[in-house]
């Protein structure tokens, strides 16, 4: 290419040299020159004239190869990336004739830029996906993070050091602990949960990462105890510092409703025991004079049976309403809802306990609306609540008193309360009285009762038919218990 | 000359049993129902052994049998306690801290409770010597 065109030029080179060549040797050496100096003179000019030529002719040809070759580069350095991969990317750019020779050189320019240009495409390629990478990874650790934090459970978790690597707000809150403050060491700041640190300290020193429970016992910072289940794990990841400690994790799960579960549990297994006793202590006691033959007339034995028998009555009715109660609260009692008439089960509940309030001589009276008070709900259920509270009212009212109970309607729910001329209830025995097993302590030689009926009213009234109980009392003037239902809508009775 | 016995119970139909079994046996029944009624029986009639229930209302078996240890002319009298409750209370922190002297689980047989009363009362009679031995 560029040298066959400096080639070319030779010949006349050779001219303008040998014509310089004469020129000077006959300014050296007159005789060689020729005999006239017009001849010599021309000869002189021709060989200057030829030597010029000939470098502007050289000049020129290097001049037109490096446009070319300029021409060709810029034109490839305007391909993109992807054109110039392209075999025929070149004829893409146009070119004259003249520049074919350039077209092979251009080509090595292209492959080789094609080859930069795989190479950054890969580059960029396995960059932008250690970005997306790094963007995903940085994500799941904020999100892991935002989890962590907002978990409800406490996490603290130490490095072998001993320093807090995290915390989440629960733990703090509750530890009352900053992670941030500098001055007071975590160990220095947890020395308020003594139980928590001895556990931390020992699963440090442990080598097995399998994790271990223990309870401990926080005091709240308004005194308030909370027990907690603490998992303590070692930290797998962490390398063994120099005393042989790792780091270790410690999550904590709030028992302290579970112990007040149990704690009630215990307490209801403990009333169930004693409820169950008692019956069951007089059945044996007037067994055994019977089977002893203490009772000696057909009078003490008949008043023996008969005590056994209310006693087993009773036993029966604890049972009873045990079972009841366990059934609705577990949610396993079938429940057959249909509509029903307030007023009419108010009534077969009066007409149930009618004897009862007449043996004890207290008036039993329905004042009840004129409107049929339909609800939705279960027929034995409704009955059951009705007969528990009214039975309640006779049982807890002195001879002589007297039991109203009302029906109405009220915007859109139907009403009806229990009232009497009873002992009584105090604030405090108001707002315990629909606990099981509870029973007013002074009231207790008035009746027998389970402890369960009022509690049973609550659920069926609450929890079946989502209603609600309430109760209004004053000492030595009665007591008024009031159910609201949701109506079904009235029509006229 | 007859013993005299305390019975305390809130639940009528105890007291019934067991006041019916010492009568037949010749005791003399005092019954009370609730402790602070048992207390004023016991003030009232002077007896020689305490039967008491543990729940009762207004003063219960164990604040009862606080006050006989406390009061100087009542220190010495045998109480024998019925309990139907559960296992918040073992037996040994009955008998050391209260002063119990024999403690019967409901359901009780009246048998065994007037064997456990007859036999209290017989240690209560031997010479303080025997007591020891």
């Amino acid at each position: 290419m560029y040298e066959r065109r400096l080639t070319a030029l030779l010949p006349l080179a050779l001219l303008a040299a040998t014509c310089t060549t004469l020129g000077l040797a006959w300014v050296v050496e007159p005789q060689f020159a020729p005999t006239s100096w017009p001849v010599r003179l021309a000869i002189v000019l021709i060989g200057a004239g030829l030597v010029v030529a000939t470098i502007r002719l050289a000049l020129a040809q290097s001049q037109s190869a490096a446009r070319a070759a300029e021409r060709y580069v810029s034109r490839l350095c305007e391909l993109d990336s992807t054109l110039v991969q392209e075999e025929n990317a070149l004829d893409l750019i146009p070119f004259r004739k003249e520049d074919a020779p350039w077209r092979e050189f251009a080509q090595k320019v292209r492959r080789r830029m094609a080859e930069f240009a795989r190479q950054a495409d890969e580059i960029e390629m396995a960059r932008s996906g250690v970005e997306v990478r790094f963007r995903r990874l940085a994500a799941e650790r904020d999100q892991l993070r935002e989890i962590l934090m907002n978990l409800a459970d406490p996490v603290l978790a130490i490095d072998s050091f001993g320093d807090v690597v995290v915390a989440n707000a629960s733990a703090e809150r509750l530890l009352d602990i900053r992670t941030t403050d500098e001055a007071h060491p975590i160990f220095e700041q947890l020395e308020r949960c003594q139980d928590l640190l001895n556990l931390l300290t020992e699963t440090r020193k442990r080598k097995a990462t399998t994790p271990r429970s223990s309870e401990v016992k926080v005091a709240a910072a308004d005194g308030k105890e909370q027990f907690f289940r603490v998992t303590c794990r070692t930290l797998a990841t962490q390398q063994h510092s120099m005393g042989g400690e790792r780091g270790a994790v410690a999550v904590l799960t709030d028992i302290s409703n579970l112990k007040t579960i149990q704690k009630r549990n215990a307490e209801f297994v403990s009333a169930v025991s004693h409820e169950m006793k008692t019956p069951l202590s007089s059945i044996r006691a007037y067994v055994e004079l019977l089977v002893d033959g203490e009772a000696e007339d057909d009078a003490t034995r008949e008043e023996f049976l008969g005590i056994i028998n209310n006693q087993a009555d009773r036993l029966q009715r604890l049972i009873d309403n045990l079972l009841n109660l366990a059934r609705i609260e577990a949610g396993v009692v079938a429940v057959n809802k249909s509509a029903q008439s307030l007023n009419e089960r108010l009534a077969e509940a009066i007409r149930v306990l009618e004897p009862a309030a007449e043996q004890k001589q207290i008036r039993l009276t329905a004042e009840f609306s004129e409107l049929y008070l339909g609800v939705l709900g279960d027929r034995d259920m409704l009955l059951q609540a009705a007969i528990n509270l009214v039975s309640n009212a006779i049982k807890y009212t002195h001879r002589g008193g007297s039991v109203t109970v009302k029906s109405r309607l009220n915007d859109k729910e139907v009403v009806f309360e229990v009232q009497d001329t009873g002992v009584g209830l105090s604030p405090d025995d108001c707002r315990r009285v629909f606990e099981k097993f509870y029973r007013v302590k002074k009231d207790r030689e008035m009746a027998q009762g389970t402890g369960l009926g009022l509690a049973l009213v609550k659920h069926i009234v609450e929890d079946v038919h989502g209603g609600r109980v309430e109760v209004e009392s004053e000492l030595g003037r009665g007591s008024n218990f009031r159910v609201c239902l949701p109506g079904l809508g009235q029509l006229n009775a | 000359m007859a013993k005299r016995i305390l019975l305390c119970d809130d639940e009528a139909h105890i007291l019934r049993a067991a006041e019916f079994k010492f009568k037949r046996a010749g005791y003399e029944v005092v019954c009370a129902f609730d402790g602070q009624e048992g207390w004023e029986r016991l003030l009232e009639h002077r007896p020689d052994i305490v039967v008491t229930d543990c729940q009762m209302p207004r003063l219960n078996g164990l604040q009862l049998a606080e006050r006989i240890r406390s009061t100087p002319e009542t220190a010495g009298l045998p109480v024998i306690m019925l309990s139907a409750k559960g296992f918040e209370l073992s037996e040994t922190e009955i008998r050391e801290k209260f002063g119990i002297n024999t403690l019967l689980a409901k359901p009780f047989s009246p048998r065994e409770l007037f064997r456990r009363v007859e036999a209290t009362l017989a240690r209560q009679e031997l010479p303080a010597a025997e007591v020891h031995m």
